[in-house]
């Protein structure tokens, strides 16, 4: 038999998954486009719905915004398999330690649980198979006066607090310029924009994104298939109603 | 000695009479299932709780040993978790935590007459879609267990003067009632019960009793309203009003 060497270096010669396409590429669906920013009433979190595997578009209906508790936002980049599984790690753990210690985990710590999964997962990350580039938004439950905080990751844990606004995935270059420019020269900026702008914004960015990016899609307000949009503030976690988004399309629309 | 039959018996007669005594001086807890959601309350002192969350659709109240409250409140909350997460949310039922969880490390405890009794008298409580679906357990220090199914239960450390309290519950309360009513109903009972006054001729309150003087009343809902995961909320007795 050909193709001495270990399992991966036998999977060329010996596919197991001949569904997608000659190449035999492994089914890594990855590329994607999430991004969060500070509104006037909290933080957005938006992304859009597509999944691929190389040029396969696998579901135009994903869900790429996870809640991990009643303040704690995920927003998925790269293989869903590694990212979904982290996202229902942190879920049971935030919520694990809330009941049995009778108190929120402080934020700081949230932030470190995700650093600390990405950390473990550097072997899948390094063989190409999982890699994971996260944004979480999350606010300190226990300080009355705490604001939501957007932080952003690299596939290997490292941490970074955004200012204003995170973007990731394989759209995300396209949507960092457009924010940066509406940060800087925007009238209103997007901080400053009421939820019906910001939500109108969020479909803008990624209908702009998707024109550059084929991996981004599953969003076309027109047709009535709305980003998934979460808002997060000192409430908790609202997810936008497509008859909402709906709305607050057709008045950006109209103004 | 305990090896001999009756030596045994009389060291487990012994026991459960420790434990009674131990128990005596523990305040009832209750759980009622309510067209709202099941509502559990509890009076306690200072900052020593009664009523706790143990997963999304699922709460515990009790009474006895502080330290053995605690254990088996971590022992429930890791079984539920660890189900959750291993299967699914959906897969968390009381059902299999008392049978499989709790009352079997309960008996043993019981019956290890060379270590230390867990004394705690506990309600559990899993939140279902309608009042008909809701599940409310009464657990005992010995690992006994009964599935209640009136939608009303009451812990406390005498069987008789318990099951007469919630008798008296049963008989005055209606769906329609608020829950500053539910409320007020039981904290009658417990003033009852600590004051050893008969329930028979006990008399819902022409005020709303939502507060005892010196205590802590403890109220939460496994709220049937909510949309989210976590279903568990505590309320203020005395906003209740």
């Amino acid at each position: 038999m050909k193709g001495d060497g270990d399992f991966f270096a036998l999977l060329p010669e010996r596919p197991v998954l001949p569904l997608f396409g000659p190449s035999h590429s492994p089914p890594v669906l990855e590329a994607t486009t999430v991004f969060a920013f500070h509104c006037a009433e909290g933080v957005i979190v938006a992304g859009d719905r597509r999944a691929t595997s190389g040029t396969v578009v696998f579901s135009d209906k994903t869900e790429k915004i996870l809640e991990l508790d009643a303040h704690s936002l995920m927003a998925i980049a790269g293989v869903p398999a590694a990212a979904f599984e982290m996202a229902r790690t942190l879920q049971t753990a935030f919520e694990f330690y809330r009941r049995s210690q009778l108190q929120p985990m402080s934020l700081a710590a949230k932030v470190r649980a995700l650093s600390k999964l990405l950390r473990d997962n550097l072997p899948a990350t390094l063989q190409g198979v999982g890699t994971v580039a996260p944004i979480f938004a999350g606010l300190e439950v226990a300080d009355a006066q705490a604001k939501p905080v957007i932080f952003y990751y690299d596939p290997l844990g490292a941490t970074f607090e955004a200012t204003t606004f995170a973007a990731s995935g394989s759209g995300a270059l396209t949507i960092r310029s457009i924010l940066h420019f509406l940060e800087n020269w925007g009238r209103p900026r997007p901080q400053d924009m009421p939820l019906d702008q910001a939500t109108a914004l969020a479909h803008r960015l990624l209908l702009t994104a998707a024109e550059f990016d084929t991996a981004t899609g599953g969003v076309r307000p027109e047709k009535r298939l709305f980003a998934t949009i979460k808002l997060l503030n000192r409430e908790g976690i609202r997810t936008l109603q497509p008859e909402e988004l709906e709305r607050h399309w057709q008045q950006a629309a109209a103004s | 000695m305990t090896e001999e039959p009756y030596r045994w018996l009389e060291a487990i007669a012994n026991r459960r009479e420790y434990i009674r005594e131990q128990l005596k001086g523990g305040t009832p807890v209750f759980a009622l299932s309510r067209p709202e959601g099941i509502f559990l309350l509890g009076v306690g002192q200072g900052l020593q709780s009664k009523v706790f969350e143990i997963y999304d659709r699922h709460a515990f109240a009790a009474l006895g040993h502080p330290v053995d409250i605690e254990r088996i409140r971590q022992a429930a909350i890791e079984a539920a978790h660890l189900e959750g997460f291993n299967r699914s949310a959906a897969d968390v039922t009381l059902r299999r935590l008392i049978s499989f969880a709790l009352s079997t490390p309960l008996k043993n405890a019981f019956e290890q007459i060379y270590a230390p009794p867990l004394i705690v008298e506990s309600i559990f409580a899993e939140l279902g879609d309608t009042p008909a679906q809701d599940v409310l357990v009464r657990l005992h220090f010995d690992g006994n267990h009964y599935y209640e199914t009136s939608g009303v239960v009451v812990a406390f450390s005498d069987p008789k003067r318990e099951e007469e309290a919630a008798t008296w519950l049963r008989q005055n309360l209606s769906p329609t009632d608020s829950l500053a009513r539910v409320t007020s109903l039981c904290l009658t009972v417990w003033n009852a019960l600590m004051t050893e006054k008969p329930c028979a001729e006990l008399a819902p309150p022409a005020q709303p009793l939502l507060q005892i003087e010196g205590r802590t009343v403890e109220a939460a809902l496994l709220d049937r309203r909510l949309s989210g995961r976590t279903r568990y909320r505590r309320l203020d007795p005395a906003g209740l009003g």
